[in-house]
């Protein structure tokens, strides 16, 4: 059986001018890229226009898709990344504010053991999807990339601009960020069993 | 291993991070408090992965491929000729093979109109019918099409090879009905 085309192959067949290569690129990437701007901006509507934009810049003559420096995933993903700090620029009170500063530390960590407790499983869902909603900018698009797109470290990186080693302290500010989160929701509301454990993937 | 080394280095053994955890309670109640978040967000992830774009993105990203990539398309006439060439090749061989077979037909140098549709008659080599165009009608409009038989063709349509000299091909022009059939071909110098 004929391997399926990796993205590098597909991209070049594209160029060359088969729609069948641009289409099979298409479906196999726009989900990734369709939720990440969709968890970014939480907008359906900013999502679609991203992907569509996203895609469109691999047919321009200027398509800037340098192999060598990265996969094209990376660099699909820093495109749609690129278009969202766009739109917040123009709908900056739409989002919560990013100062671009880290943020402190965790002095205690929160006890994780029933965080969501008492909630049903779609209920902790949501209450998990509001938590990485309300989360600073830089650090829902690491959790994003990586711990809901499963994009690996190399590539986060690529995308965000910066070192591997940021990515994972990123990641793991963001982790702490949520459980705090869930606890504060917890608080205001129920207790019950907490999700079930599963070894920390950093 | 230091704490920064648990929580950013990734390519040491695990049983190295499992001694860390055993000798460091700050990073096991911090590593505790993200584990049910990593299994929440797994949960999440698996609730949104039938989420994609709509279809309607992937018609307009179709519609900008097509106008980015397409060719130029040649004018409908150019299109038509080249078909009726080709189809005329195909049908002019194929009579020509049938005739071969069977009895020899009778040639006519013929005025018939079939002769002078697009104004290519010629006194001196007329147009030979084919077989297969018998019954057609006389009076439709017919493509004229200019094409290269072998030479072992020609002799099929009767014509002694010797009068062609020793070229391997002969230059011949078909008449093409508009049902796209050979009906006769007249051959060239």
């Amino acid at each position: 059986m004929k391997p399926p085309e990796s993205d590098h192959q597909l991209f070049e067949r594209l160029r060359a001018g088969r729609e069948q290569a641009f289409v099979a690129l298409y479906q196999k990437r726009q989900p990734a890229l369709y939720r990440f701007a969709l968890q970014m901006s939480g907008s359906a509507s900013v999502a679609e226009d991203i992907t569509q934009e996203v895609f469109l810049a691999l047919l321009r003559d200027e398509c800037g898709y340098d192999p060598s420096r990265g996969t094209l995933i990376a660099y699909l993903f820093g495109i749609a990344r690129k278009l969202l700090l766009r739109q917040y620029e123009r709908r900056r009170s739409d989002v919560p504010v990013d100062t671009g500063a880290e943020e402190p530390g965790f002095a205690e960590p929160v006890d994780a053991s029933d965080l969501l407790a008492d909630l049903t499983d779609r209920e902790r869902i949501e209450a998990l999807r509001r938590a990485v909603g309300s989360l600073p900018r830089r650090y829902r698009e690491v959790v994003v990339l990586c711990d809901l797109e499963e994009v690996d470290y190399a590539d986060a990186a690529s995308v965000l601009g910066c070192p591997i080693g940021t990515v994972r302290s990123r990641l793991h500010r963001a982790r702490l960020m949520l459980a705090e989160k869930l606890r504060d929701e917890r608080h205001g509301g129920a207790s019950v069993p907490a999700w079930k454990a599963a070894r920390c993937a950093i | 291993m230091n704490c920064e080394e648990y929580w950013n280095d990734r390519t040491r053994p695990a049983a190295d991070f499992d001694a860390h955890l055993e000798a460091c309670p700050s990073c096991a109640a911090r590593a505790a408090a993200v584990r049910p978040v990593v299994a929440g967000l797994r949960l999440l992830a698996a609730g949104m992965k039938d989420v994609s774009a709509p279809a309607r993105v992937e018609a307009r990203l179709v519609r900008a491929y097509r106008e980015r990539y397409s060719r130029r398309v040649p004018p409908q006439s150019e299109v038509h000729r080249w078909w009726a060439a080709a189809a005329a090749v195909l049908l002019a061989a194929g009579a020509l093979w049938t005739t071969a077979r069977a009895p020899r037909p009778t040639l006519v140098a013929t005025n018939a109109p079939l002769a002078t549709a697009g104004g290519a008659e010629q006194e001196d080599s007329a147009f030979i019918p084919l077989p297969n165009a018998a019954g057609s009608p006389q009076d439709d409009d017919v493509d004229l099409v200019r094409v290269e038989l072998p030479r072992s063709a020609v002799t099929a349509l009767g014509i002694p090879a010797s009068d062609y000299g020793d070229a391997e091909t002969v230059e011949a022009e078909v008449l093409v009905g508009p049902d796209g059939m050979a009906r006769a071909v007249r051959l060239l110098n």
